[in-house]
């Protein structure tokens, strides 16, 4: 009896799987189509020895050159360490404005940093390092300001949850003693959100070296300026060369940040 | 550590001796905004070295009446008087600095997980720490001294840098008494020290604590919820039941009856 129960459900389950992977390969072909097919121009693309011939432009890289990289490499790493310590001293406001117990007065400044860190989180890197070109010129001011923007969000908004998630019973403790309401914070709230707070910053730091390089290219600065520079002359093995300080770069800083962030906990 | 931390009053010069009490407790009322009425009127004084046990059923209100009193829970209405002055009618600043001379300890123990015993304990010094001091936590030598010497008489000197979430419940119920009596203070508000212990380690803790206090001669109020642990240290007994005070009268006085009473089952 139990298995003839059993079947009807299971070929039930069958059947939705099937025809929802048929929608998904129909989808699939017909923007293959479309892209591919119809708007690819693929005269301009040459023959295949045409294109091999034109990655191997890219190889190998100017190893020497590689070695007179170190400003803007230096540059890129400095761009990314200044635009996280902005962002992390405008997040200490916006995360207590963001935090539901303690913001100052909650019809305003709650939904006030709630949105700063959404569009903080929801404007590309790229787009921020435009508007700060546009602002105050190319070069790493740029770079930097655009890099606190876009980190304030995620720095910000994992603070406030840990803010909203803190033990109260320190709190009531320091209240207790006759403690200042900053004493109850130093004392109660800061040491349960400090070592997230910390941690949230280095992970921060690591992801805007990659940051940094990007927007170098659209002008703010660095290695990625160095890179745009390099294409644009058609030097293409230098644009490797640049690639391969990116790299180490951002290697470093990657081994670098796990390291602290262990040390943190 | 054999000295106590108040002159003894002067006994005024009447055939009777009248004890001045040390905390006065007129007729506080609470209700909480969800309706619920926890406190229907109390009434209470503990006097000088007393060492009062305040028992009940859960929910009988003693957790409500003890934060009423040094206002971590603001009372409907009625007084609260610390040594003569009226602590329910203090402003923001003059409560903190009232609050110094009320020392609290806490049923979970309430100590800043991530700091040291010795950083803990010296937390209850922040009253009397200013800003700048606060923010770098250097605090006075002195403070420091006293912290060591506390600890010591709690048994805690071995761990003084150990955080404090490395330790026991037992162990967490030690600095925060240090913590409470740091602050030199004229009365212990108690809530239920060992409600969160093993009952062997919380009779040795009730017993260490009962002993100190009585050396330093600072009086007590302390909930419990064990009735054997009350009588066993307890000078005097309240009893509360349903917001109010059923029973207030001396431990030995304390019948069976009476206890049958309070907790409204057979004993």
């Amino acid at each position: 009896m139990n298995t003839v129960q059993y079947a009807p459900s299971k070929i039930k389950k069958a059947l939705v799987i099937s025809s929802i992977l048929l929608v998904f390969l129909a989808l699939l072909i017909w923007s293959a189509y479309g892209v591919l097919v119809r708007d690819t121009n693929w005269s301009k693309i040459g023959t295949i020895e045409q294109v091999w011939r034109a990655i191997t432009r890219f190889f190998p890289p100017t190893w020497s050159y590689v070695l007179q990289l170190g400003k803007p490499t230096l540059d890129t790493f400095l761009i990314a360490l200044l635009g996280t310590f902005i962002a992390l001293v405008l997040s200490i406001p916006v995360a207590w404005f963001a935090a539901r117990n303690f913001t100052p007065f909650f019809p305003i400044t709650y939904p006030l940093g709630r949105f700063i860190m959404t569009i903080s989180r929801s404007v590309h890197e790229v787009v921020w390092a435009l508007i700060f070109v546009a602002a105050v010129g190319l070069g790493p001011f740029a770079g930097i300001i655009a890099l606190g923007m876009r980190s304030v969000g995620f720095t910000a908004k994992l603070t406030a949850e840990q803010i909203e998630n803190i033990d109260y019973r320190p709190i009531e403790a320091i209240r207790a003693v006759g403690g200042s309401p900053f004493q109850v914070f130093m004392y109660g709230t800061v040491p349960q959100v400090l070592p997230l707070f910390i941690g949230t910053a280095i992970f921060q730091w690591d992801i805007n070296i990659r940051r940094a390089t990007i927007i170098g290219i659209v002008g703010g600065g660095g290695l990625g300026l160095v890179f745009s520079q390099k294409m644009a002359a058609y030097q293409y093995t230098h644009a490797t060369a640049c690639l391969v300080a990116i790299l180490i770069l951002v290697l470093v800083g990657e081994y670098t940040s796990t390291r602290l962030r262990t040390l943190i906990q | 550590m054999g000295k106590t931390l108040q002159q003894p009053r002067q006994e005024e010069k009447s055939t009777e001796k009248k004890r001045k009490p040390v905390l006065v407790v007129k007729n506080i009322k609470k209700t909480y905004p969800s309706g619920e009425m926890a406190l229907k009127g109390v009434s209470l004084e503990v006097y000088e070295e007393e060492f009062v046990a305040l028992i009940g059923l859960s929910g009988a209100g003693k957790s409500t009446l003890l934060r009423c009193i040094n206002r971590l829970v603001e009372p409907d209405s009625g007084e609260v008087y610390l040594d003569g002055v009226e602590i329910t009618s203090l402003d923001k600043k003059s409560l903190r600095k009232a609050r110094r001379d009320m020392g609290m300890i806490f049923q979970e123990f309430n100590l800043v997980e991530r700091l040291t015993v010795l950083q803990n304990i010296l937390t209850g010094r922040l009253g009397y720490i200013g800003f700048w001091r606060s923010l770098f936590r250097k605090f006075p030598k002195k403070d420091i001294q006293r912290a060591i010497e506390l600890s010591e008489l709690v048994g805690m000197k071995p761990y003084l840098y150990k955080r404090a979430d490395k330790l026991s419940g037992g162990q967490r119920q030690r600095v925060g008494i240090a913590r409470a009596l740091i602050q030199n203070p004229k009365f212990l508000l108690v809530d239920e020290p060992t409600s969160s212990l093993d009952p062997a380690i919380g009779h040795d803790v009730m017993d260490e604590f009962h002993r100190t206090a009585k050396i330093l001669g600072v009086p007590v109020l302390v909930s419990i919820h064990d009735v054997n642990l009350a009588l066993e240290y307890a000078d005097r007994i309240i009893a509360m039941r349903d917001g109010k005070i059923i029973f207030d009268g001396l431990a030995k006085d304390v019948t069976r009856e009476k206890l049958s009473e309070i907790y409204q089952y057979e004993i």
